[in-house]
């Protein structure tokens, strides 16, 4: 449906380089970065508000690299919603049916069916100024609805909006999405993209390095910034080890993790899930267990319970629960141990997440 | 709390000296004169013609350059072009003009020796000592007010409405008149006012190019020079008055746009 080939774009001191992505017809598929990674820059060249420097576009198997914005059938929501302030929401969604000449009856069927669509009907005659951030999201969405575009693109469309209406949002973009609507969403939160994508793309200084389903990303991060993206705080960049009939890994600061036998290249990254690492005065027992001794460095509540960072040389951060906490009662400054299986590590190539997380 | 006590009336003493010495000769001018002496100059059927003709000169000049200012004006918020500093310095340039200097650099240019001049007689207008003439003196040197305000008014015009517009079909044009020029038009409006109310009071580059028909400040400049200080007065009394109500009115009738508009904005923060 939407494919860029090698796309590259100059832009001061930052570029898009080498962007090729394949969008399918109903797929939602989210572009995942932290601000500055060339996420929005990549939206304003797929619907033309720029032009890249080279490589192609194409929508539905045609050539749209130089065609006019207006002739791409690409709507775009952007961030800070850009509805026209002076105004009324019902003007601003028939802005563009004005243009395309729809007879009166015709435009004031599809602006009531946008806004019926987007539960704003009570809103026509408002001015944005008194609308709040998930109405203001939801005219922004209709506005851009009733030109049916053949792909959506959405950029950080939750970012200005409250906390406890992010759910609501949410339903709607997936209800959007179930009706046939093909979307691009432009993010930086990992979990936004866990609950509505089908595929996603993780941009990281102007490219794309890693592109999948959430859980595939999840899984298996390229590299340690996608790990760190996907909210996986426990990695190390170790060397392997391989003895007679045990293998090991080692950090640059001698951390020692034991691991399930496997052929290992001399160095790679280990992942290793928070809430698969235990935390005991003791140590746990099992002759295959990982138990590295360490200090409590800080305690931070978190919406499940607390993340406890222990420094053992490298840190490593340990999700417990409310109940663990009061049984346990840690305090910062205790002496205490990590204790993970070797299965609970999960391996990734050092040249390919070396090479990109550097870039 | 001492210390900011001081500070504010020592401000507040130095904020009143100024605002005394804008009052004062004003004040001193209305006090000198007796309302009877304003009530026949007023009848004066030359003062009327002079302020009349003052009044229309400047806001048909105001009207004819700003169909030119207010797409410069743009040019200047939304693009980037080489030599776009000094493009600026060109708009800026009649604001520190010495206005006769204006007057005669402009004298050469519409007289009938000159390019727009020649150009102009060849079609039968004269542009020396005439009404046209006297409203490109007044455009000249209060052009910047408008074109300055506006650019300002265009800059501040959030460019992600004109994109959405673009991205919506718009054209280029149908963005300026729908999304542009509505939300940058208080400020092209406050630009207008400005420009019509600097093009009014006028005298120095005026008086080079058109002595007649005679434009309120010449015929305060001449009344002095012919009677003295004290027929001078109630000429400028009167005309002091008109300008100041159509200054006010013009600005009461911005203001209250801006008012509804800055209610927008603040909501929308």
């Amino acid at each position: 449906m939407l494919r860029t080939e090698r796309v590259n774009k100059h832009l001061g001191s930052f570029s898009l380089r080498e962007i090729t992505l394949e969008v399918f017809p109903g797929d939602y598929y989210v572009l995942l970065g932290r601000s500055g990674a060339g996420k929005t820059q990549l939206l304003e060249l797929i619907c033309g508000l720029t032009a890249p420097d080279s490589g192609h576009i194409f929508i539905d198997g045609k050539e749209i690299t130089r065609t006019r914005v207006q002739d791409r059938g690409i709507g775009l929501v952007f961030q800070d919603f850009a509805l026209f302030p002076h105004y009324t929401v019902r003007e601003n969604i028939e802005y563009s049916l004005k243009i395309r000449r729809l007879s009166k009856e015709e435009a004031d069927q599809r602006v009531g069916h946008a806004a019926e669509e987007m539960n704003i009907t009570h809103l026509l005659s408002r001015k944005p100024y008194n609308l709040s951030g998930g109405e203001k999201q939801r005219v922004a969405l209709a506005r851009t609805l009733v030109t049916d575009p053949k792909v959506l693109l959405l950029d950080e469309p939750m970012a200005s909006v409250d906390a406890s209406l992010k759910d609501s949002i949410r339903r709607m973009l997936r209800r959007l999405n179930r009706e046939g609507q093909t979307i691009i969403h432009v993010t930086h939160d990992f979990g936004e993209a866990i609950s509505l994508a089908n595929r996603v793309g993780v941009m990281h200084n102007g490219r794309i390095i890693q592109e999948g389903t959430p859980l595939d990303v999840f899984n298996h991060p390229v590299n340690r910034f996608v790990a760190r993206y996907a909210g996986i705080k426990n990695f190390f960049r170790v060397t392997f080890i391989k003895s007679y009939n045990t293998c090991s890994g080692i950090t640059d600061k001698t951390t020692k993790f034991r691991l399930p036998k496997a052929d290992y290249p001399a160095s790679g990254l280990l992942i290793i899930g928070s809430s698969e690492v235990l935390l005991s005065r003791q140590g746990a027992p099992g002759i295959q267990m990982n138990n590295i001794q360490a200090i409590i460095d800080d305690i931070v509540p978190s919406a499940t319970g607390y993340e406890i960072a222990v420094n053992a040389g490298d840190y490593f951060y340990v999700d417990i629960t409310h109940r663990e906490m009061e049984e346990n009662n840690f305090v910062p400054g205790e002496k205490v141990f990590v204790s993970f299986p070797p299965e609970a590590m999960r391996f990734v190539g050092e040249s390919n997440g070396k090479k990109n997380s550097e870039q | 709390m001492k210390g900011q006590t001081l500070f504010t009336w020592i401000f507040t003493v130095l904020a009143a000296l100024v605002l005394l010495f804008i009052i004062a000769p004003l004040a001193g001018m209305f006090l000198d004169s007796s309302f009877s002496e304003v009530k026949t100059t007023a009848a004066d059927p030359e003062v009327q013609r002079s302020v009349w003709v003052t009044l229309v000169i400047a806001f048909s000049a105001t009207i004819i350059f700003a169909i030119g200012a207010v797409p410069l004006a743009w040019i200047m918020a939304r693009r980037e072009f080489p030599l776009k500093k000094v493009v600026q310095g060109i708009i800026d340039l009649p604001v520190v003009l010495p206005h006769t200097a204006a007057g005669i650099a402009l004298l050469g240019f519409i007289s009938r020796d000159g390019l727009l001049g020649g150009a102009a007689q060849k079609a039968g207008i004269l542009l020396v000592n005439n009404g046209a003439g006297i409203a490109l003196a007044m455009a000249f040197v209060s052009l910047p007010f408008l074109i300055n305000a506006a650019r300002d008014g265009f800059a501040a015009v959030p460019e992600r409405t004109e994109k959405a517009a673009l991205t919506l079909g718009a054209s280029p044009s149908r963005i300026f008149f729908t999304i542009s020029l509505p939300q940058a038009w208080r400020s092209v409006v406050s630009g207008f006012i400005m420009m019509f109310a600097r093009g009014m009071s006028e005298f120095g580059a005026v008086v080079i190019i058109a002595y007649h028909p005679m434009i309120a400040p010449v015929l305060i400049y001449e009344r002095f020079n012919t009677y003295g200080i004290k027929a001078a007065r109630p000429a400028s009394i009167i005309f002091i008055l008109v300008a100041l109500f159509f200054f006010v009115l013009f600005r009461t009738l911005a203001t209250e746009r801006r008012t509804i508009f800055r209610s927008e904005d603040d909501a929308a923060d």
